[in-house]
C-alpha cells in the first residue's frame, strides 16, 4: 500500500517536472490511431517526411516561444515571412544568370538550363535580416512605446503584408526567377536526412543552449514570470523583450525562405493564417501566454503533434462527406490537446497538495 | 484648466480630428467621387457588418479578453440561416433568421464557458481553436457548395436599400442597435460591472460581483452580435459559403482598438466604435477611390492602429519626463 502511493507519488512527480512525458504520449496515441487506419503511416518515409513538414513550423514555434517567454505575442510572423522571403526573392531574381547549355547523349541534343545569381547563404541572409528588422521594429513599438503585443502585431500585420505588396507590385516569385541552388535546398538530403530537418535540429540545439545556459536567455524567463521583480535585479526588460522580437523575426525570415523554396513559389500574402498554427504548437508545447514558462523541447512535441494532425488526416483515407470533416478535426484535436494538459495539471497540483496533508 | 485638458485631450477627439483631416484631404483630392452622401451609401460595404461585431468584440475587450473566432461565428450562423430557409423550402424565412442568430448565441456561450472553466487558458488560445471549430462545422454542412435563395426583399430592402434620400438600412439598424449597448454600458449595473471586470478582476469578485457570470454574458452578447453581423453581409452578398467573413475578427480588433478599447481592458466606448467606423469610412473608401487596391488599404490601417496608440503613450511619456525635469529643478532651487 505504501509502495504503491510511493509509487504514485514518484510517477506524478514525473508528470509534473517533465510535461513532455504527457505530450509524447498524446503524440504516440495519435500517430497509432492513424497508424491502425493506414499502416503506411508508421514506415520509416513517413515518420522523416513528417519531420521535414513540421521543420518550417518549429523555426516559427522557436520563435514565437521567445516571444511568449517575455510576455508578449506576435501575430504579424506571416507578414514578416511575406516580407522577408519577397524582398529576398527580389534580389535573387535581379541576380538571376541563365545559361543555356546543349548536351548531346546518345545523338540526342538535350538543352540544360541552369539558373545562378548570388550564393544561396546570402539571400538566406537577406531574408533574415529583413525579418530581423521587422521584429526590431515590433519589440522596438512593444518595448518602449509600451503599445499592446496584439496591438502592435495585428497593425504590423497589415502593413507588412501592404509592403510586401508594394515591393512586389503585386506579382508571385515562380520557380523560373529563383536559382538552382535556391530550389534545391529544401529538397537535398545529408546522411539520409532532409536539409529542412537538419535546420530544424539545428534550432532545436542552438534555441536549447541559448535558453539554458545564456544570460541573455535565461533574462527571457525572469522577465516574463514577473518584470518588476527583474528590473529590480537590474535585468534590462526592454532590451530583453527586444531582443526576443528580433529572434522571432530573424526565425520568421528563415521560415519564409523555407516555404518559398519548398512551394518554388513566393506570394505576397505568404502563409496568410499560418500564425494560428504556430500559437497552438507553442500552446500545446506547454508554454504559458502570459509569460514566463516554457521549453523548446516541449514546443517540438506541440509541433510534431500538429504536423501529426495535418498529415495524418489526409492518410485516414476519409471518403467522400467524410473528407470535409478535416477542418473541424483539427480544431477539436487542438483544444483537446490544450484543455488535457489543464487537466493534467490540475491532477498534479490537487495530488501533490493532497500529499501534504499527510 | 485640469478640467478642460480632460474635455479636448480625450481619445474621441483624436479620433474626430483625424476624420476631419482624412475627409479634407480626399475631398481635395477627389472631388466630386467623394461627397458625404456616397459615403454614407458606401458604410453599407465597409462598415456595418463590421460594426456590429466590432461592438462585440470591444465588450470582450473592455474584460481583459479576446475573442477571434467572431468571423467563424458568423460563418456557421449564417450556414445555417442558409441551409434552414434552403431557398424557401425549408423553414419560415423569420424562423431562418432566429437560428441564425441562436446558433450566434450559443457558439459565444460556448466561447464564454470554455473561457471561465479553463482560467489557465488565455482566451485568445481558446477562440483560437472555436474558430478552426465553427468553421469547420459550417465547411462540414456546406461543403464546397453555398446555400442561399432569400426572399428578393432581404437584399433588396436590407442590404441595398435606401431611405430618407440616400441613408442605407443597414446603417439605420447599426444605429438603432448603438444606443442600446452605449446605454447597456454606460448607465446599468451590468456596465459598470463589465468595466471593475476588466479594470481588475480580483477586486471586482471581492466587491462580490460575479465575474464569470457577466464573462459568460459578454461571449454570448458578442457571439449574438455576430450572428447579426454575419446577416447583415449575407443581405449584401446574398448566398453563404464556408469562407464567408474569413479575417473579420482582425478588423473587428482593429475597429475596437481604434474606439479606445485596451487589450489589457476596463477601457471602451461605444461613442468611440461609431466614431472609428466613420474614420474607417472616410479612410477607405478615399484610398480606394483613389488607388483601388486592399492591400494598400491595410497598410493604411496597420499604420492607423499602431500610430493612433503609439502617438498618445509618446505623448504621455514626453510629459512625464518633462514633470520629473521640473521636479528635479524645484528641488535643486529648494
Amino acid at each position: 500500500m505504501k509502495k504503491e502511493r510511493h509509487l504514485q507519488a514518484s510517477l506524478t512527480a514525473l508528470f509534473s517536472r517533465h510535461r513532455e512525458i504527457g505530450l509524447l504520449l498524446i503524440l504516440i496515441v495519435l500517430w497509432g490511431v492513424v497508424g491502425l487506419r493506414n499502416p503506411l503511416f508508421l514506415s520509416g518515409d513517413k515518420i522523416l517526411f513528417i519531420l521535414k513538414d513540421t521543420a518550417p513550423l518549429f523555426v516559427l514555434a522557436a520563435g514565437m516561444m521567445c516571444v511568449l517567454l517575455v510576455g508578449s505575442i506576435d501575430i504579424s510572423i506571416t507578414g514578416i515571412m511575406a516580407l522577408s522571403a519577397m524582398i529576398a526573392a527580389m534580389v535573387m531574381r535581379n541576380s538571376l544568370v541563365v545559361t543555356d547549355t546543349t548536351v548531346i547523349t546518345d545523338g540526342v541534343e538535350t538543352v540544360v538550363r541552369t539558373k545562378t545569381g548570388l550564393p544561396l547563404m546570402l539571400i538566406v541572409l537577406i531574408a533574415m535580416g529583413i525579418g530581423g528588422l521587422c521584429g526590431a521594429a515590433n519589440g522596438a513599438i512593444i518595448a518602449y512605446g509600451k503599445v499592446l503585443p496584439v496591438v502592435t502585431t495585428l497593425g504590423m500585420q497589415y502593413i507588412l503584408y501592404g509592403f510586401s505588396h508594394v515591393v512586389s507590385s503585386g506579382q508571385a516569385v515562380y520557380k523560373k526567377d529563383m536559382t538552382d541552388a535556391f530550389v534545391d535546398f529544401t529538397r537535398v538530403d545529408i546522411l539520409g536526412i532532409n536539409a529542412q530537418t537538419w535546420i530544424m535540429l539545428f534550432c532545436l540545439l542552438l534555441m536549447f543552449l541559448f535558453a539554458t545556459y545564456f544570460r541573455a536567455g535565461r533574462h527571457m524567463y525572469a522577465v516574463g514570470s514577473n518584470r518588476e521583480a527583474a528590473e529590480m535585479r537590474g535585468i534590462n526588460a526592454n532590451r530583453t523583450i527586444l531582443l526576443a522580437h528580433i529572434i522571432m523575426g530573424v526565425l520568421a525570415g528563415l521560415a519564409g525562405v523555407l516555404f518559398g523554396s519548398h512551394d518554388t513559389k513566393i506570394t505576397q500574402d505568404l502563409k496568410m493564417g499560418y500564425e494560428m498554427y504556430v500559437i497552438a504548437a507553442c500552446v500545446i508545447g506547454g508554454v504559458s501566454v502570459t509569460g514566463g514558462v516554457g521549453k523548446i523541447t516541449a514546443v517540438l512535441l506541440g509541433a510534431l503533434v500538429i504536423g501529426v494532425i495535418n498529415n495524418g488526416l489526409p492518410m485516414m483515407r476519409l471518403t467522400g462527406d467524410a473528407e470535409f470533416w478535416k477542418k473541424l478535426i483539427q480544431g477539436l484535436l487542438i483544444l483537446i490537446a490544450v484543455i488535457s494538459n489543464v487537466v493534467l495539471r490540475r491532477m498534479t497540483v490537487r495530488r501533490e497538495l493532497k500529499g501534504r496533508k499527510i | 484648466m485640469k478640467t478642460l485638458r480632460r474635455v479636448f485631450f480625450r481619445w474621441e477627439w483624436l479620433v474626430i480630428g483625424l476624420t476631419v483631416l482624412v475627409y479634407l484631404f480626399f475631398q481635395a483630392k477627389l472631388g466630386d467621387s467623394y461627397t458625404v452622401l456616397k459615403l454614407l451609401d458606401q458604410t453599407r460595404v465597409y462598415v456595418v457588418d463590421i460594426g456590429f461585431m466590432a461592438i462585440g468584440t470591444m465588450m470582450v475587450l473592455i474584460l481583459g479578453d479576446i475573442d477571434i473566432s467572431v468571423g467563424s461565428t458568423a460563418a456557421l450562423s449564417t450556414t445555417v440561416m442558409g441551409v434552414a430557409y434552403n431557398a424557401g423550402e425549408g423553414v419560415p424565412f423569420w424562423a431562418a433568421i432566429a437560428l441564425a442568430l441562436l446558433t450566434g448565441i450559443l457558439c459565444g456561450l460556448v466561447n464564454g464557458l470554455l473561457v471561465v472553466k479553463f482560467k489557465e487558458l488565455f482566451p485568445m488560445i481558446i477562440t483560437l481553436s472555436t474558430l478552426t471549430i465553427y468553421r469547420g462545422i459550417a465547411y462540414i454542412i456546406l461543403k464546397d457548395g453555398s446555400a442561399g435563395g432569400f426572399p428578393g426583399w432581404f437584399s433588396k430592402t436590407l442590404g441595398y436599400g435606401r431611405v430618407l434620400g440616400g441613408v442605407p438600412v443597414m446603417l439605420l439598424c447599426l444605429l438603432a442597435v448603438m444606443p442600446l449597448f452605449y446605454v447597456l454600458l454606460h448607465h446599468t449595473v451590468f456596465g459598470r460591472r463589465l468595466f471593475a471586470t476588466g479594470t481588475n478582476i480580483t477586486t471586482a469578485r471581492y466587491s462580490g460581483i460575479r465575474t464569470d457570470r457577466i464573462k459568460v454574458v459578454v461571449f454570448t452578447i458578442n457571439g449574438l452580435l455576430a450572428a447579426v453581423g454575419g446577416v447583415m453581409l449575407l443581405s449584401r452578398t446574398g448566398s453563404v459559403k464556408y469562407n464567408i467573413a474569413n479575417g473579420y475578427e482582425m478588423q473587428a480588433i482593429a475597429v475596437a482598438v481604434l474606439s479606445g478599447a485596451s487589450t489589457s481592458g476596463g477601457k471602451g466606448s461605444v461613442v468611440g466604435v461609431l466614431l472609428s467606423l466613420i474614420l474607417l469610412t472616410c479612410l477607405k473608401n478615399g484610398l480606394m477611390i483613389a488607388y483601388n487596391d486592399s492591400f494598400i488599404l491595410n497598410l493604411a490601417i496597420g499604420v492607423l492602429l499602431i500610430g493612433m496608440v503609439l502617438f498618445p503613450n509618446i505623448y504621455q511619456a514626453l510629459r512625464q519626463r518633462r514633470q520629473v525635469k521640473q521636479q528635479q529643478l524645484l528641488s535643486l532651487h529648494s
